[in-house]
């Protein structure tokens, strides 16, 4: 018997049978059990981030000991704000509701995320030209699309035009929902099959490398 | 080289350059350009304000500094509406900075002064719960078994809109702003099918393709369309802000883009058909 193998496959066979007898039943024992179960979740994909704190520093800090890397500075700072985060707060004993954690929050990473965010839109506006290009038929047929969607998206055209806006609302509709839809129950189908089988055992590729 | 071959490389420098006026002009200048309010905001509105006052509304941040930008301004709107309508909303976070983007939505709100909202009575928020999915079924199912605390480390008994809030059965609308594709399916799953809240869901505009079948079968009410969506809120609430101003700036930058990418095939096709 290989006891990190079997183990792991009788909590999540037995995780999972839970699972589904509190969707299709009513028992109040399962269901109290389940609530347990999502809690423990919870708490254990929290305790996931500070397990992913401490591998950034284990990674990192390799990178600044050795300086092979051109871009060990960059390690050394993120380190650095990770420390100053925590520090201000766990120091303030509010965590992210203190006044000086959000002051430095505010100040550093909203401006930084909110620009890699925008800056998106030189690259879009870059891509686009460079790419849609009605080179073959197919390529044809994706550049009307995507000049209809984008017209359609633009509030002053279906505002001065509404017919941008039915068009855009029929692409949506039939085409993007339709073919959406084939995806989703696909998708929907395959999550069924890998789940019955990692009930059942056969999946094991969440164990890990061996 | 022709005037074709150059129409087809223009640098990007160019490109940029033109995108960065493009972006300043109306931002410096808001222009009011018109606007088309859209059947998935007007579903939205319409679903939130069909509710009674004093229903329970969950509404999940699930958002950071990434998607503030498009979705921040919708959710302020959001928020107008609801504490407008003397909605009593539970705020929660299934995104890591969702916490951080509660002052600054609460900033831009202002329930107390501006609607006479009380903390604790109108309106909590639990901050951010890790786990997604299982967070989501965690609050529908048992809330007060997961969460004991509020954002600001109180326990959650000592405020009066907890006191008939135990999970899905005293929601009566679950809403959510989320950059997660994964956040805004699960929400369908967990808040539609597994407890047939009534269900309405906020994202980023490119993430719209995704959700919008979920629209077309009636499981969500509403779709916020990012940015475009964000505006048709402030239009439809009458808190014109950052979105309605952002609309300006969509205008001619997506117009801008479509010139680009006219200009592209037209040269590219001269140049193909030997056009000098």
């Amino acid at each position: 018997m290989d006891y990190r193998r079997d183990i792991p496959l009788a909590i999540t066979f037995i995780v999972g049978v839970i699972a589904v007898l509190d969707y299709y039943t009513t028992f109040e024992s399962v269901t109290n059990t389940f609530t347990v179960i999502k809690n423990w979740g919870v708490v254990l994909q929290a305790f996931a981030l500070g397990l992913g704190a401490v591998n950034l520093f284990r990674i990192h800090g390799k990178r600044i000991s050795e300086r092979t890397r051109d871009d060990w500075m960059f390690s050394g700072w993120l380190l650095l704000m990770l420390v100053l985060f925590v520090v201000v707060g766990l120091g303030t004993g509010q965590y992210d509701a203190s006044t000086s954690y959000q002051w430095i929050y505010n100040s550093l990473f909203l401006p930084l995320g909110a620009t890699m965010y925008s800056s998106l839109a030189f690259y879009m506006a870059y891509g686009s030209y460079k790419v849609l290009r009605a080179r073959n038929f197919e390529a044809a047929l994706l550049f009307i699309t995507a000049v209809l969607v984008i017209i359609g998206n633009t509030p002053i055209f279906p505002a001065t035009f509404p017919v941008f806006f039915h068009i855009r609302e029929w692409i949506f509709g039939p085409i993007v929902s339709g073919a959406y839809r084939g995806i989703r129950i696909g998708v929907g189908i395959g999550a069924v099959v890998l789940g019955i089988r990692t009930l059942v055992g056969l999946e094991t590729g969440y164990l890990g490398r061996r | 080289m022709s005037i074709w071959e150059k129409l087809t490389s223009i640098p990007r420098e160019v490109i940029m350059g033109l995108v960065v006026i493009a972006i300043l002009i109306p931002a410096l200048n808001p222009l009011g350009l018109p606007l088309m309010v859209g059947s998935m905001s007007e579903n939205w509105y319409d679903t939130v304000d069909s509710l009674p006052a004093g229903s329970i509304v969950l509404f999940d941040i699930g958002y950071g500094s990434g998607g503030y930008p498009s979705l921040g301004p919708g959710n302020i709107a959001a928020f107008h509406q609801m504490f407008a309508k003397n909605l009593r909303i539970v705020m929660m976070a299934t995104a890591l900075e969702g916490s951080m983007m509660y002052p600054l939505i609460m900033a831009g709100v202002k329930p107390e002064s501006n609607y006479g909202a009380v903390y604790g009575e109108d309106y909590i928020f639990l901050g951010y719960i890790a786990g997604g999915q299982t967070a989501m079924a965690g609050v529908l199912g048992d809330l007060k078994s997961l969460v004991s605390s509020d954002y600001n480390g109180n326990p959650i008994s000592g405020y009066s809109i907890m006191d008939n809030v135990g999970g899905a059965d005293d929601i009566d609308l679950v809403a959510y702003m989320t950059t997660s594709g994964d956040t805004a399916e699960g929400w369908v799953y967990q808040a539609y099918s597994q407890y047939n809240r009534a269900l309405l869901g906020g994202c980023l505009s490119m993430m719209t393709t995704s959700i919008k079948p979920y629209y077309d079968s009636g499981q969500l009410l509403g779709i916020m369309d990012g940015i475009k969506g964000a505006a048709d809120l402030e239009f439809l609430t009458g808190h014109p802000g950052d979105a309605i101003v952002s609309s300006d700036i969509l205008s001619f930058t997506q117009t801008l883009v479509l010139i680009f990418i006219l200009v592209g095939n037209v040269a590219f096709w001269m140049q193909k058909g030997g056009g000098k």
